[in-house]
């Protein structure tokens, strides 16, 4: 497979004025302004292959969407080098855009006082989309993102979820080889979130277009991604295959219980106990390689009269949250191949987290 | 269709949307003309000229600058705004040239105004005001092509000036500062003629002179070819050097861009 995108010791910073509160404050803002540097990358590096769709996630501020507009041109790197097909981004911003789609959540690329319909026209001028791959595209995408009903109706009147719909559409008209999703899933709700993600599938499926999706949904990465890109404070904390993320929360279990007398002190080996105050439930964290779940239980219902328990596993969230938190040590995992493996993450202290669990199961 | 035309008609057609902010364009434009009129006839006070300047001379080259002036539409908050927003972010992302996209654009505007603003103001002013009529089918033609020289010679200072935007987070003071320097010095408030002559000699080696002031001279007839020539020469000459600083401002400051709001 060939290498669609290749960055290394990707670096930027930026200057912020760091402003005083206040009146003296304000004055010294104006004739002494102080400023500090922030890394919003540093020295990051991977590669991603042709048709892969990588998930690229990290907490606020952590670098991604930095990282996004650098590969897509629009941003300068202080030092490093980015090469995407073939292209230098920032330098050869005109012609390279040209051969990617970049759709941003929080800033709608098609004009507010015209009808999608109207904008699509104008990008198919601007691009120079050949008439039948235009009617071809329109006609599909129109489709499978459900939009006949509102795209001859001016932008303004759309609701969020449709104008993300809309712009999405926007963005690959041209059919680009290489698209960037910037949280196109933020503040929409479920159906449309799965009404995007099944699109983005299926595009990245039947036509190999190289993804990088971003976002703070990880019901977003699971449903489209099979590699996994985590980046905090600018730098790369993961990169590795999804399964593997998931693989470390397989063996965690939760047990909640609500027990009628709280007096006795309770203590199991292996286990990590808390008491929740708001609920006044037991929460028993462990791990199944340690500790049985039936051990764990028949010594709860042993000591205690039980009167309702439930068993879950985490999800992929809290794993991630504590990846983020830095409860969780990531093996450093340079990715060298498009064999997923290679990346892994060190789950020896999972244990030790009291997260809300997802995964319900219920007696 | 040229990719670019492509941006100014659809600034064309967005500016449609608003038939209000249309009707009340033509009552803002109809009412400075008004003014200026009402003042120089006064100025005048019933004489047939001064200076050898007639009275509908000036008339005339008060309604050309006004519809020169919403004909040279630009929209300075252009930059500041991508930039404060950071929808820059898209523009950045579509395969053109941004200067020449963002020049496209006012143009669009600027053809709106001309054909449902300064059209029917003009239709309207004529009816009570006396308007020279054209010097003639190639002055006309002359006036056509330093009219677009002088566009792209203002257009490229606001562009200077909106570049400002990269470094400063408002550059609205500025834009104001030149546009009342420019409106003075280039003959758009006060016609050339009544300049005194040393300031007016000074100002031939501007760029000013030629944004308004050529197209009235062309439009009135009276010039000489050694004058016209000179004039177009110094046009050209203006937009190749502001092209330059253009683009050195453009470049270093699209390095430094960052981009607003996630």
């Amino acid at each position: 497979m060939e290498t669609m995108i290749n960055v290394e010791n990707l670096c930027k910073t930026f200057k912020i004025q760091r402003r005083s509160t206040g009146f003296t404050g304000a004055v010294k803002n104006i004739f002494r302004p102080t400023y500090e540097y922030k890394k919003a990358v540093n020295d990051v590096s991977f590669s991603i292959n042709e048709g892969e769709m990588v998930g690229f996630i990290g907490p606020n501020g952590a670098g991604k969407s930095t990282t996004v507009k650098m590969l897509s041109g629009i941003l300068h790197p202080d030092s490093g080098s980015i090469s995407v097909a073939g292209y230098i981004p920032h330098k050869q911003r005109k012609d390279y855009v040209a051969n990617i789609g970049v759709v941003f959540g929080q800033k709608s690329q098609i004009s507010w006082d015209l009808s999608p319909l109207d904008s699509y026209e104008v990008i198919k001028h601007i691009y120079r989309i050949p008439d039948k791959l235009y009617k071809d595209n329109l006609e599909r995408y129109t489709e499978l993102l459900d939009m006949s009903d509102f795209i001859d109706r001016p932008v303004r009147q759309l609701s969020l979820g449709q104008r993300m719909r809309a712009d999405i559409a926007a963005a690959l008209l041209h059919s680009p080889k290489i698209v960037f999703f910037d949280e196109p899933t933020i503040g929409i709700d479920v159906v449309g979130k799965d009404k995007i993600r099944r699109f983005i599938k299926t595009l990245n499926e039947t036509d190999n277009i190289t993804m990088i999706f971003t976002t703070h949904d990880m019901q977003d990465i699971e449903q489209t991604c099979q590699r996994l890109i985590i980046i905090d404070d600018g730098k790369k904390l993961y990169d590795g295959s999804l399964e593997n993320v998931k693989s470390g929360c397989v063996s965690t279990r939760i047990i909640e219980a609500e027990i009628e007398d709280m007096t006795n002190g309770i203590d199991i080996d292996h286990t990590q106990i808390t008491h929740d105050e708001s609920s006044g439930k037991l929460i028993v964290t462990f791990d199944t390689d340690k500790i049985s779940t039936s051990e764990v239980m028949s010594q709860l219902m042993s000591t205690n009269s039980v009167k309702d328990i439930s068993i879950k596993e985490p999800g992929i969230d809290a794993v991630i949250r504590d990846i983020y938190e830095g409860k969780i040590k990531v093996r450093a995992a340079t990715r060298v191949s498009a064999d997923a493996s290679v990346g892994a993450v060190a789950f020896s202290n999972v244990c030790h987290r009291q997260t809300a669990p997802q995964a319900d199961t219920r007696f | 269709m040229n990719r670019y035309l492509q941006f100014a008609v659809i600034r064309f057609k967005s500016k449609t949307a608003y038939r209000f902010d249309y009707f009340l364009g033509i009552l803002n434009s109809l009412l400075s003309f008004v003014v200026y009129y009402s003042i120089y006839k006064a100025l005048y006070g019933g004489a047939q000229s001064i200076d050898g300047i007639s009275f509908s001379m000036v008339t005339t080259s008060f309604l050309i600058s006004l519809g020169l002036s919403s004909a040279f539409n630009k929209n300075e908050m252009f930059l500041q705004d991508k930039i404060k927003q950071g929808t820059i972010a898209n523009e950045l992302l579509k395969p053109v040239n941004f200067k020449l996209r963002m020049l496209f654009e006012d143009a669009g505007e600027g053809a709106f105004n001309v054909v449902f603003n300064f059209l029917p103001t003009a239709l309207i002013a004529a009816l009570f005001a006396n308007i020279c009529a054209p010097s003639g089918a190639i002055n006309m033609l002359l006036c056509i092509a330093s009219v677009i020289l002088g566009y792209i010679v203002l257009w490229q200072i606001s562009f200077i000036v909106q570049c400002w935007s990269f470094w400063l987070f408002s550059v609205w003071g500025l834009v104001t500062i030149k546009n009342v320097v420019i409106n003075i010095l280039a003959g758009s408030y006060i016609p050339m003629w009544f300049m005194p002559e040393k300031i007016r000699s000074i100002l031939r080696f501007t760029p000013f002179e030629s944004i308004y002031f050529m197209p009235v001279q062309l439009y009135l007839g009276g010039l000489s070819q050694w004058e016209i020539l000179l004039g177009f020469l110094r046009q050209l000459a203006w937009i190749a050097g502001l092209y330059v600083i253009g683009e050195l401002c453009w470049r270093s400051g699209i390095k430094r861009l960052v981009i607003q709001g996630g």
